[in-house]
């Protein structure tokens, strides 16, 4: 610039920088940036958690139908109510209530943009000078980003690897105290692949309420449980403790990309509105941006006329690629896994370095096997596991067969002979 | 059950007096037994209305991205790369240069641009211009997110032009930015290039960044043409932003943007490149599918779809300029030359029982049945009180 130079005011908050440095979209990039330009094969994506682009995958018909007929009909191109269109709210609260012990009220029910903004309003609500959030680990590190940004002090909790994940309730309680707002729950669990047991979650509500907060229940990939374990939504406690749960089209549908989320509030015994929380979410809810009217106006056909049949044909197919994990990772000697996945789209595993060769983290492994093999997983560093690995079986089952006999392949290749 | 731990939550909620919240109680108010139709003149979203309806190929558009069932997923950060390049270069056949693809961040409707814009704007103890009257989502957004907001005055006796020697009143080095609403809501006014310019040099004189809400870019029906702020990028940085939903009528289809219009780099450094794209990244932005269409809606919607809106606009706005003028206790102090809206005047000393302009709309909605926002939603901490926008 070869004029005088303008003293500008503006700076960035490094701060932010902080709160989104480790996404999970950070940690894929970084691992993608080292694939091979000249390997012909096809690269295979066991690192992220959206099948919509493999065809067994594909969404509902009757879902592709409700929106096209929302566009054609032209009656939800207006701006929606901020907490969502009644008839949305209705319908999710009926596709709630099927499972829960009484009805659920639509008024109880807010639309968002998919459930990361559902995030964003809980934890913006809940952040106040001086307050902690219990998050899980391994989590979901949006929830850890969002925190940060919001100036919410982070003490994280274990899951037990050894205990298929349950929360470790001892810790949970040594780390509360009574600036602790909430806890976050992720059932069925990312990235483990968890389905918590009724009892466990029983305990869970009664130590919350022991301790004095409320309890996030992240269920975006509710009733995607295909073990021995049934989905048992955590809303069943609101009489317990206070329960926000989290959902989404994206998982159960297969269409993150249409950004349509919820809160649901459950909390009978008023204690949320006694202390103004649920004000604020609908305050903030209202001066943010809401999920396109459209996919709002589809939502009451969608929920109501998708057939047993295609769920059943999505857990189906995420059994049989779990149960194909299971088969070709139990011949891998440096890799182990506590438990299988009885639900979600994914699983941890854990990598035994000591066998393995110039390999010294979970972060090379990545990137040396998409850089040998066009492989992507992700380090288990991304979601607060270092030296462990997520990987998603929620892809094509030929993909998924290809690609775990290339990490199977690119392990041998790595391991110290003795 | 009190358990004296919960006693410590007691949240502050901000003064959250939003337009669609007003009108929800404006539309309680309304008279059950009234047989006729409640006519709402307070929101900016004709689409309720048949002869305001989109374009046939932007709604085609739509289902075939839809059924195309290639963008059922998530899209990259910041939107797809057509779509960005899409509205790059719609924008840009109105600048003095080009803007790169990379310019531009797919957003959730312009609510969610004005709310990515103020997060990444705000720093411990920064401040931000607003206008007044203006849109109040700015400053809601603006308190929730600690930015200390100061308000400067559009001056109606001069097309609600900005009072620029109140905004330099008002700037310090604290001041990271300026808002400006053009065309311009409540107000309908429609900056002249004379005007624009000035701006820009304030603000580089300043070192603040301007941030040109043109959601009703391009709707302007009376003798000034609009002028886009990004114009004069090279003078100061500006971030434009827009939105699909005024323009084209859909402001539930939720696609806006935010448009980095910086030819010479001083706001977009690595660092705030960076900073912005990871902040896009954790709030996740328009469904995919709808960005999939913005090429199609943006290259091939008709010239004529444009010239029905703007003349249906200028049709309406000059019925309500005319029948405003028959009403003698309220006065235009601007003809409206563009957007949806027009902000009028109270002479409260010609009514009895009337306190206030709140007084005015609630009356109104419960006697006959139309709706119309009163002054304070747009105009906080009124010095110039009891006005109305419709």
């Amino acid at each position: 610039m070869g004029e005088k130079s303008t003293l500008w005011n503006f700076e960035g908050d490094e701060h932010l920088n902080k709160a989104s440095a480790c996404t999970i979209r950070s940690f894929l990039t970084t691992v993608k940036e080292n694939l091979n330009q000249n390997d012909d094969r096809p690269v295979i994506p066991l690192g992220h958690g959206d099948p919509s682009g493999f065809p067994s995958f594909r969404t509902a018909q009757v879902a592709e139908d409700a929106v096209v007929d929302a566009v054609r009909s032209a009656k939800f191109n207006s701006y929606s109510s901020s907490l969502g269109i009644l008839d949305a709210r209705r319908a999710i609260a009926e596709y709630l209530s099927d499972d829960h012990p009484y009805d659920i009220s639509p008024k109880d029910v807010f639309v968002t943009v998919g459930a990361r903004q559902a995030i964003d309003v809980l934890i913006t609500v809940l952040a106040r000078p001086g307050a902690n959030i219990l998050l899980p680990r391994p989590g979901y590190p949006l929830y850890e980003a969002r925190a940060v940004f919001s100036h919410l002090e982070i003490r994280h909790f274990d899951l037990l690897p050894e205990k298929a994940w349950e929360v470790d309730l001892n810790g949970l309680e040594a780390l509360a105290d009574d600036k602790t707002v909430a806890m976050v729950l992720i059932n069925p669990g990312n990235p483990c692949g968890n389905v918590y047991t009724h009892e466990h979650l029983q305990k869970i509500a009664e130590t919350a309420k022991k301790l004095g907060f409320l309890i996030i229940s992240d269920e975006a990939y509710g009733y995607l449980a295909f073990g021995s374990n049934p989905f048992v939504p955590m809303a069943r406690f609101g009489s317990i403790v206070p329960v926000f749960t989290i959902g989404s089209l994206s998982k159960r549908w297969m269409v993150p990309g249409w950004r349509l989320g919820w809160i649901l509030m459950s909390d009978p015994n008023g204690i949320l509105q006694k202390h103004k929380i649920t004000e604020c979410v609908k305050s903030y809810i209202d001066i943010s941006s809401d999920p396109s009217t459209i996919t709002q106006g589809a939502l009451p056909q969608i929920l109501k006329r998708t057939t047993k049949s295609f769920h059943s044909k999505t857990l189906n197919l995420l059994r049989e690629a779990a149960d194909t994990c299971h088969a070709i990772l139990k011949e891998i000697p440096c890799i182990t896994y506590p438990s299988r996945p009885q639900g979600s789209m994914f699983l941890m595993v854990k990598l035994n370095l000591p066998l393995l060769k110039d390999i010294n983290d979970d972060i090379e492994f990545c990137i040396k096997l998409a850089r040998e093999e066009s492989v992507i997983v992700l380090p288990g560093a991304a979601v607060g596991l270092k030296n462990w690995l997520r990987i998603t079986f929620a892809v094509e089952l030929s993909y998924l067969e290809d690609g775990l006999e290339r990490i199977k392949a690119f392990t041998l290749r790595h391991t110290k002979t003795e | 059950m009190d358990d004296p731990k919960k006693q410590n939550w007691e949240i502050e909620t901000p003064n959250n007096i939003t337009i669609k919240g007003i009108i929800g109680l404006l539309m309680g108010n309304t008279e059950c037994n009234d047989d006729r139709k409640v006519i709402s003149l307070g929101i900016g979203d004709p689409t309720a209305y048949s002869c305001f309806h989109t374009a046939a190929v932007a709604q085609e558009a739509v289902m075939e991205s839809l059924l195309s069932a290639k963008f059922n997923g998530y899209s990259p950060t910041a939107g797809l790369p057509q779509a960005r390049k899409a509205i790059a270069d719609y924008l840009s056949s109105e600048l003095p240069y080009k803007l790169s693809w990379e310019d531009v961040y797919l957003t959730a409707g312009c609510t969610q641009a004005i709310e990515i814009t103020e997060s990444i704007l705000a720093g411990p103890g920064a401040n931000i211009l607003l206008p007044r009257p203006g849109y109040p989502i700015y400053g809601l957004c603006a308190a929730f997110r600690h930015l200390e907001i100061r308000y400067f005055d559009l001056v109606p006796e001069k097309g609600w032009e900005v009072d620029l020697k109140a905004v330099e009143a008002l700037v310090d080095h604290n001041t990271v930015a300026m808002v400006i609403i053009n065309p311009g809501n409540p107000c309908g006014n429609v900056y002249k290039y004379q005007h624009l310019k000035k701006i820009a040099e304030t603000a580089k004189r300043l070192g603040v960044v301007v941030i040109a809400d043109e959601v009703y870019g391009h709707l302007a029906f009376g003798d000034s043409s609009f002028v886009p702020m990004g114009v004069f990028g090279s003078i100061a940085p500006v971030i434009t932003l827009g939105s699909l939903s005024k323009r084209w009528l859909v402001p539930g289809w939720r696609l806006g943007w935010l448009v980095m219009n910086d030819p010479n780099g001083s706001l977009k450094s690595p660092k705030f490149i960076e900073r912005l794209n990871k902040y896009c990244d954790i709030c996740g932005g328009p469904a995919t599918f709808i960005q999939a269409a913005v090429p199609t809606i943006i290259e091939q919607t008709h010239d004529v779809f444009f010239r029905k809106t703007i003349n249906m606009l200028k049709q309406t706005s000059d019925i309500c300029f005319e029948k405003i003028k028959e009403i003698h206790c309220i006065s235009c102090p601007y003809k409206p030359e563009g957007s949806m809206a027009v902000m009028v005047k109270l002479n409260l000393s010609l009514l009895k029982d009337i306190s206030d302009d709140i007084d005015f709309c609630f009356k109104m909605a419960k006697e006959e049945s139309v709706i119309i926002l009163p002054g304070l939603c747009c105009w906080p901490k009124k010095l110039a009180p009891n006005h109305f926008r419709c």
